[in-house]
């Protein structure tokens, strides 16, 4: 262990190798699709790639939100029972007479809370994010079954329903959507003070409290951040599917942390990006889109979704080591 | 084997190689020639020839980074040696690795307990060498076994409690017993009685005596000179990683192991100069803390103020205080004559207090995080407009602090963690440079820091000082404090006990002072 050397070996600007490593994951996804282009013929369908945006929207922007609490090194596993609990509580407030506007801002601001209540978990309980979201993650859904009864709620909203069936410009509006969550989030993570406390944090949060950054604050909105996404998502999906259930999107915590892993996040925090997520998630859709046309086995494709895990994040971990 | 209770099995295979029993008494069993270690441009342990005699107990005393830590990471294999040879019993060994220390009877009792705190007493003791029977652990053998042992070595000890029940010095007295229990041959002591009562210490001490004349050798690390002449036979001293001399017990005394303790280096790379001292810019009364009571100091504009003490002495406990870090319990701060509560980070810094934390690693810098983001951590509320960071003042701001403190990096971009202990203490510097500040704290700013480098950093203080700050400069090396400190405050226990003009005090008072004799 030699200081010197270590200081010669070392210099490699992380940027380049940032945009490096997005470089590759895109020319990933452009494979797949070349790949599914030649293998099928339905692949390159105006109709197949609308389903395949649609698909793949839904889980980036929660992988965006997700990869906010990563970076300060948490987790939060209760983004999919945020997306089924807000798909209930839209549902349920559109039934009872609440205008379309309201009921969104308000279905946002349960996201808030869920986001506030996990910080305040974190922050002034001393639990462990792990058990924190664990714990939400399962009472989310008992207490959307509990306001279900354990059915569904069926949304008559047209204005609603109609929105994720539309396009704008040819293209989906639920891709739009990923649009509309991306750039305020690069923004905040990459050009704003407060992306660089949230990766100070996850970095080593006592010489980020001992430079002046409010910890407390910055895990705060890390997870209203996440919880929010969640929120958004679950109107997404309740405009998706026209109804509000407790147990949709079970799992999708599960491929959150995946896309954000796969695009290079690193679950010991301070390493992330906004692109990297976006393109796990197209990638994972596409895997999953190309699966169904090749009429490979769902349960295959699962297998398929956790091989590519080990294999893409080892070959991150080599591409660190390397350049250290 | 000539360990007490040698009731494990463990060396069958590798002490086939190893010399059963050791030399007689009286005769080297371990031997160190020209043994050296390295960090880089930075010299741990000068070359350094020792030799330890059987049976013998060989005191090791030193200030804060003389070295001790490094010699004992050495003997235990924790890390490898750059150069030099060491023998056991005659023959030439690597001790490349703790397993081949431990496998020649060679174990170390540290100061903080590294065992498993919820485990049960006889099960840490056991612990990587368990009784089984067919794979199966025998639980009841092995605490019945454990407080055999305890019991014989007098230690008023359960077997079968929980490790963490205890206190810290019981915890100590059952890693001493887990030793004496492996047929252990040579034992290091680090400054075992750090943490025990009178009494537990004078368990230990009939404890070592026993290993002693079982015909264990001990080595014995201390900063508490009573306990040195009351139990070594020899005594070694080092000084910045150089080992000056070995006395024996009967033929020295304290006056002569501290005039061996402490050198005078320091005044070859800084020259003082005399600078006209200003308003005061801080004053604390009895300010009451974790860690520190009823301090009352002063700083004024353009003088250091220097804090000396040993580590746990409450002085980074003191400043962490002041910085709003952790909580004040009574007392009072004004600044600049106006009293002030400092509840937070964010207000000791709006007030103009910067804070050089004690550890790099844990508390100074997000290491896997480029060093153009650590040294404008402090400081990005200023260099956003609107919403976004401007990122030209971004780059200049990191760019001018890695130019004027010559931060050795090609681009700000590379990460903190690749950078050498002395350009890493630049970019902590650095993040408070860009701050500024009217107060600057430096917690053992030159810890692991090469000579140059420490002359830069002295000269820095120079710099702030003509520009009308004052400087709270924390440090266990004596030679550093003495000679920048217009006035020195000694630490003991967590209070202030003694203070000194500049240079005022002999060396040898001051650290008189700080241990307490």
């Amino acid at each position: 262990m030699t200081v010197e050397a270590t200081t010669e070996a070392a210099p490699v600007p992380k940027r380049g190798m940032n945009i490096l490593f997005g470089l590759t994951l895109l020319g990933l996804l452009l494979f797949l699709w070349l790949v599914l282009g030649f293998a099928t013929n339905s692949f390159w369908t105006p109709n197949n790639i609308s389903n395949l945006l649609r698909q793949g929207a839904m889980t980036a922007i929660l992988a965006v939100g997700q990869t906010f609490v990563i970076i300060t090194a948490g987790i939060d596993l209760s983004v999919g029972a945020v997306v089924g609990f807000a798909s209930v509580a839209v549902a349920w407030l559109l039934a009872a007479g609440v205008p379309l506007w309201l009921a969104m801002i308000i279905t946002l601001l349960i996201g808030v809370l869920i986001g506030a209540f996990h910080a305040f978990g974190i922050v002034r309980m001393g639990l462990p994010a792990f058990i924190i979201t664990l714990a939400t993650l399962t009472s989310l859904r008992g207490i959307g079954l509990l306001i279900t009864n354990g059915s569904t709620i069926s949304i008559t909203n047209e204005a609603f329903t109609n929105f994720s069936r539309a396009d704008f410009l040819g293209v989906p509006s639920l891709f739009w959507m990923v649009i509309v969550v991306a750039i305020p989030a690069y923004v905040f993570l990459h050009l704003s003070r407060w992306g660089r406390y949230l990766f100070a944090v996850g970095s080593n949060s006592e010489a980020a409290r001992l430079s002046g950054v409010n910890v407390n604050r910055t895990i705060y909105v890390a997870y209203i951040l996440s919880s929010t996404c969640a929120a958004f998502v679950g109107l997404l999906l309740a405009s998706r599917i026209g109804i509000g259930n407790a147990t949709q999107a079970e799992g999708w915590e599960l491929q959150a942390i995946a896309s954000s892993v796969i695009g290079g996040t690193s679950l010991f925090g301070a390493v992330g990006s906004v692109q990297g997520p976006l393109l796990g998630a197209f990638i994972l859709a596409t895997i999953n889109n190309g699966a169904n046309l090749l009429n490979v086995n769902s349960f295959w494709q699962r297998i398929i979704t956790g091989a590519l895990i080990i294999v893409i994040v080892y070959f991150d971990q080599l591409r660190r080591r390397g350049s250290r | 084997m000539t360990g007490l209770y040698d009731v494990s099995h463990r060396h069958e295979e590798g002490a086939a190689t190893v010399a059963r029993h050791p030399v007689p008494k009286g005769q080297p069993i371990l031997e160190l020639r020209g043994l050296q270690k390295k960090y880089g441009a930075v010299e741990a342990l000068k070359p350094a020839s020792l030799t330890f005699l059987c049976g013998e107990i060989h005191a090791i005393v030193g200030e804060n980074g003389a070295g001790k830590s490094t010699l004992i990471k050495l003997l235990t294999g924790v890390i490898r040696r750059t150069s030099g040879e060491v023998f056991w019993c005659g023959q030439p060994v690597q001790l490349s690795n703790p397993t081949e220390a431990i496998a020649r009877g060679i174990n170390a009792v540290h100061q903080e307990v590294v065992l498993c705190p919820h485990l049960s007493v006889a099960a840490n003791m056991f612990l990587g060498d368990e009784m089984n029977n067919k794979g199966l652990m025998r639980k009841r053998a092995m605490t019945a076994a454990a407080q055999a042992v305890l019991n014989d070595l007098g230690f008023n000890l359960p077997a079968a409690a929980t490790l963490s029940s205890l206190t810290i010095g019981q915890q100590q007295l059952v890693a001493t017993a887990r030793a004496a229990m492996r047929g252990t041959q040579f034992l290091i002591f680090d400054e075992p009685t750090a943490y025990l009562t009178r009494q537990e210490s004078a368990q230990l001490f009939r404890l070592i005596r026993r290993l002693q004349g079982e015909g264990v050798t001990i080595v014995y690390i201390s900063h508490r000179m009573e306990e040195v002449f009351e139990l070594a036979d020899r005594v070694s001293v080092l000084r910045d990683g150089t080992h000056v001399g070995t006395r024996k017990i009967s033929e020295t005394n304290d006056a002569e192991l501290i005039a061996l303790m402490i050198n005078r280096t320091i005044e070859q790379i800084y020259h003082k100069e005399t600078l006209p001292i200003g308003a005061t810019i801080l004053e604390t009364r009895g300010l009451t803390g974790p860690g520190f009571e009823d301090v009352s100091l002063s700083v004024r504009a353009g003088e250091i103020v220097g804090l000396y003490g040993l580590i746990g002495a409450g002085r980074s406990e003191f400043a962490l205080g002041l910085y709003g870090r952790q909580p004040v319990r009574s007392g009072e701060i004004y600044w600049q004559g106006k009293q002030v509560e400092i509840r937070n980070e964010r207000q000791a810094m709006n007030l103009g207090i910067a804070l050089a934390p004690e550890s790099r690693r844990d508390q100074g810098l997000c290491l896997n995080l480029p060093i153009g983001l650590n040294i404008n951590l402090p400081v990005f509320d200023r260099l956003t407009s609107g919403f976004t960071i401007n990122r030209r003042r971004e780059i200049d701001n990191a760019d001018r602090q890695i130019r004027d403190l010559k931060i050795k990096t090609p681009t700000r971009r590379v990460l903190a963690s690749a950078m050498s202990g002395g350009n890493q203490q630049k970019i902590v510097i650095g993040k408070w440079l860009s701050h500024g500040a009217k107060l600057f704290i430096f917690d053992e700013p030159t810890v692991g820091v090469d000579v140059g480098t420490k002359a830069e950093i002295y000269r820095l203080f120079a710099r702030l000082l003509e520009q009308g700050a004052g400087i709270i400069l924390i440090s266990s090396y004596l030679p550093e404090v003495y000679e920048l400190a217009d006035r020195l405050h000694v630490f003991r226990q967590g209070k202030l006990v003694a203070s000194h003009g500049y240079r005022g005090g002999s060396h040898e008072d001051v650290l008189t002072q700080a241990i307490g004799v």
